[in-house]
């Protein structure tokens, strides 16, 4: 039995699963599909989810890699659906087809997490692994920024 | 559970639509009746609970309003921006009414009125839509205004509406849409109605935001890849590897030991049908890493091609050949004076070759649908950008009618013309009809790359004349290109004079600009039996690239300044030389530029708008690296200037992949990449500054974004990199040392 920890709660997967990648295990097993599949070989981000806070895209993680973990998905990222990086995407209008957003924010989130000081170097090099087909890489930084900005949470 | 609301199936319904006759503006507007059905006995047919005075407006008592949007969004914002067109006539708000697709996408009022086909693409949905849709808003709100007047006693003038309301000003008095369904929905069509001043609008115009964002950064938006059915079955599809090749023998003993996989199913292809199939395996399972788990252990023994020896880099060289080839079929688009009497006398000639690759979309949703041939009916889920298509599949491979098709459409996750392909419509329909369960296709990348949808490589050949004085007496081009898929239009073949306008854009006498005293433009046909695909700005990417780049050639050979030099040859083109002029200001084009820094400048006019772009170059490190890219557009009125914003940074973004990364090649009949990490795509890190400017422009026509800002960059960039550098690059991917 493979037991991890999706957006809070405790999940547990059968053995035979430890070899499927986390993508699909969220996907499939666990339903929650906000999570994309771009590329199957981590190359586009749209898979990104959060391990233990770090951004990791799950379509190269194994099942058996996660056991003991935490894991956030963009399902995950705010209870209220109010994570500063989504009324900032929002607010900017970034997503077109939004197929690649939710790897996008999770990517943003994990910079943000990391306390780091956000700069367009700071936004490029966290962003780069995350492919966006439709054009959205100028409202993404700016939403970013924005997010970056924003009053913190009470 | 299903995921897809299934309580939409009411077949047939739209029989008593009504349009009023004509508009009071003077637009010439036809009346969009169904055949044979006029709106005489509305009390008969019109749904009790319900006022649906046409396709596209629904209002129910509760006060619900739903608007129709036909077109598929495929993440250009069409959702929005034909909504707002509605919205605006009718007042409501298109943010925050419902926006629904047709429950029959094939009723006669959504055929696209210039292909005849249901469908969407050629950046045609707003500019071609906007009367149409304004209209329907508005004859709606004439009824309402109509049957408040009537329960009032009053004259309809004396009312007006505000926001899902119909108000007497002088009373006081206000009925919301919601309570007038039942008088409104017996009213007879209105003879004509009034569409609204522009000055007027409130959304038109105004849009800064899409519908659909809050459920996109949520992870809760459903896409077709998210469609989750009982019984499905997911499948992916080993198709054949070379054009032409069929399947000799499969093993598929160990793929079906695979835990998950329930069958494995060979796919005949379809070369009957423009567009249609390869031969393939398809391996069917619960879930796709089931699916792709099997595939890797299929063993598929594959037959002999007569396209196993081909070799992309060599096509050039056959395209070459066909130019002046009397067996080749060459099509004028355009021809002024006599070209070639001018050679001889030339001051100066000039001949140059352009040759572009092959290219793949790569949306990033990759191709995805679902299907259940059940009854004999058919009933699709996913984006489909093409419902002629699936209807074309349903009659070809299940023999199904029209009547018996249902498409649940959704928005996809990107397009750029792999949603127009027929391939994967077909395949999901015969799996369907073969296990008669809910069948999802879904693509892998690689499949992506593989697919044979491809933008064509192509070669050009340009050729100018300058007179003594440097004046363009002469130009010539040869665009080299295999035939568009516009071919599956009908009627293609019988066109009299053999033109393919997707092959021949921007060399048309409407969008080629220059008017040199003699002028040939042609399209030479070269087919080389590897099918290409729809993609987004289609020929004018490589006919854009050709013209930009040898107009710069042939300004610097006559000693001019590459932007004087073009709106020397331009006449009677406002626009166009607006356009110009303003991103040369914008970019400082004749302003003293830091060392080792260089712009380049191209233009082009599509889709009844206009754009010019300056690329900015800089030797950073040793190296020429593209800094910024500016540019100007006019595209009429902007319905959504927010989208019109996104559509041109997208545009831009495109024409910059063009100009330093796509590039598909295919060895031995072959695709040689496979994935993004060596088929190169745009990311963040890659992307130069961008500078947008979206002018004001003529407020009573939208034209065309989606495909309009892709082509000028890559000559924008060629041009700029060779006033940096002196080195003149005619092949993309474009060097930078």
């Amino acid at each position: 039995m493979i037991a991890f920890t999706v957006n809070g709660e405790r999940r547990e997967l059968d053995e035979a699963s430890s070899s499927m990648p986390l993508l699909w295990v969220l996907r499939d097993q666990l339903k929650l599909t906000g999570t994309k599949f771009g590329c199957g070989m981590g190359l586009c981000g749209a898979c990104t989810v959060h391990l233990d806070g770090v951004a990791v895209r799950s379509c190269q993680l194994p099942a058996a890699a996660v056991a003991g973990h935490s894991i956030t998905t963009i399902e995950g990222l705010s209870p209220t659906e109010n994570h500063p990086l989504q009324l900032a995407w929002v607010a900017e209008d970034v997503p077109q087809c939004g197929y690649c957003q939710s790897g996008q924010i999770m990517s943003a989130a994990a910079l943000l997490n990391t306390g780091a000081a956000v700069t367009d170097d700071s936004i490029r090099n966290a962003m780069s692994g995350n492919i966006c087909r439709c054009g959205t890489y100028g409202r993404i930084s700016k939403a970013i920024k924005r997010a970056a900005n924003a009053p913190k949470e009470a | 559970m299903s995921l897809i609301d299934d309580t939409r199936i009411e077949l047939p319904r739209r029989v008593f639509l009504k349009q009023a006759a004509t508009v009071a503006s003077g637009l010439a507007i036809a009346l969009y009746l169904p055949g044979g059905i006029a709106a005489t006995d509305p009390k008969a047919m019109a749904p009790a609970n319900e006022f649906e005075p046409n396709a596209w407006v629904r209002i129910f008592p509760d006060g619900t309003v739903k608007l129709v949007v036909h077109k598929h969004d495929s993440g250009t914002g069409t959702q929005t921006a034909l909504a707002a067109c509605v919205a605006e006539e009718l007042d409501v708000n298109p943010m925050t009414v419902q926006v629904i697709t047709p429950e029959d996408p094939f009723f006669e009022t959504y055929i696209h009125p210039v292909w005849k086909v249901f469908s969407t693409g050629g950046s045609t949905s707003v500019s071609l839509e906007y009367d149409r849709l304004r209209m329907a808003g508005a004859t709606a709100r004439a009824l309402l205004i109509s049957a408040a007047a009537k329960q009032w006693k009053v004259s309809p003038d004396s009312c007006t509406t505000e926001e899902g309301r119909v108000v007497h000003t002088s009373s006081k008095r206000s009925l919301g849409y919601g309570e007038l369904v039942g008088v409104a929905a017996n009213l007879p069509a209105p003879a004509h109605v009034t569409l609204k001043d522009p000055a007027q609008f409130k959304y038109i115009g105004k849009l800064r935001h899409k519908r659909d964002a809050a459920a996109k950064v949520c992870g809760r938006f459903k896409y077709s890849i998210d469609v989750q059915l009982p019984d499905m079955l997911v499948a992916v599809i080993q198709r054949a590897p070379v054009v032409g090749t069929k399947v000799v023998s499969v093993d598929s003993a160990a793929a079906l030991q695979v835990p998950g996989v329930r069958k494995v199913l060979a796919i005949p292809g379809r070369p009957d049908v423009l567009g249609g199939n390869l031969e393939g395996v398809a391996v069917l399972a619960d879930t796709f890493w089931a699916a792709q788990q099997g595939r890797k252990v299929l063993e598929i023994k594959w037959s002999d091609s007569a396209l196993a020896g081909f070799d992309s880099e060599q096509l050039f060289s056959a395209q070459a050949k066909a130019i002046g080839d009397p067996q080749a079929q060459t099509v004028k688009a355009m021809t002024q004076g006599d070209v070639a009497g001018q050679w001889a006398g030339a001051a100066k000639l000039i001949e140059a070759d352009y040759t572009m690759p092959y290219k793949v979309q790569n949306p990033l949703e990759p191709i995805c649908i679902t299907a259940q041939v059940k009854d004999k009916a058919i009933t699709y889920w996913g984006g489909v950008q093409v419902p002629s298509s699936a209807l074309e599949a349903a009659q070809t491979v299940c023999g199904i009618d029209k009547a018996n098709v249902t498409i649940h459409e959704l928005v996809s996750g990107g397009s750029f013309g792999a949603r127009e392909a027929k391939y994967w419509l077909f395949e999901v329909a015969y799996l369907a009809q073969k296990t008669g369960v809910p069948v999802k296709l879904l693509n892998s990348r690689e499949d992506e790359m593989h697919a044979l949808f491809n933008h064509p490589a192509t070669l050009h050949r340009v050729k100018g004349a300058l007179d003594a004085q440097g004046k363009l007496s002469a130009l010539q081009l040869h665009a080299v290109s295999p035939a568009s898929p516009e071919q599956w239009e009908p009627g293609y073949f019988e066109r009299p004079d053999k033109m393919d306008y997707s092959t021949t854009e921007a060399i048309t006498a409407w969008d080629f600009a220059y008017r040199p005293p003699h002028l040939e433009l042609n399209w030479v046909k070269h087919e080389s039996d590897v099918p290409s695909g729809w993609y987004r700005s289609v020929s004018f990417i490589p006919n854009v690239f050709a013209v930009e780049s040898f107009m710069d050639e042939l300004a610097h050979a006559a000693g001019a300044d590459p932007l004087a030099f073009r709106l020397a040859n331009m006449q009677e083109r406002p626009r166009h030389v607006a356009v110009l002029k303003q991103a040369a200001e914008r970019a400082g084009w004749g302003q003293p530029l830091p060392r080792g820094t260089a712009l380049g400048i191209a233009t082009n006019q599509g889709y009844t708008s206009f754009i010019a772009v300056v690329a900015r170059v800089a030797t950073v490190d040793g190296k020429p690296k593209v800094e910024k890219l500016t540019c100007v557009v006019d595209c009429g009125l902007a319905v959504s200037p927010g989208g019109v914003e996104e559509q041109i940074y997208g545009g831009l973004m495109w024409g910059f992949g063009h100009a330093l990364f796509d590039r598909l090649d295919i060895k031995q009949g072959r695709v040689v990449q496979s994935n993004f990490h060596d088929y190169r795509v745009t990311r963040m890190s890659d992307m130069p500054a961008t500078d947008i400017l979206v002018l004001d422009g003529e407020p009573s026509k939208p034209g065309g974004v989606g495909e309009l800002g892709s082509p000028s960059v890559v000559p924008a960039i060629a041009n700029a990199l060779f006033a940096l550098t002196g080195v003149r690059q005619r092949s993309t991917p474009l060097s930078l040392g």
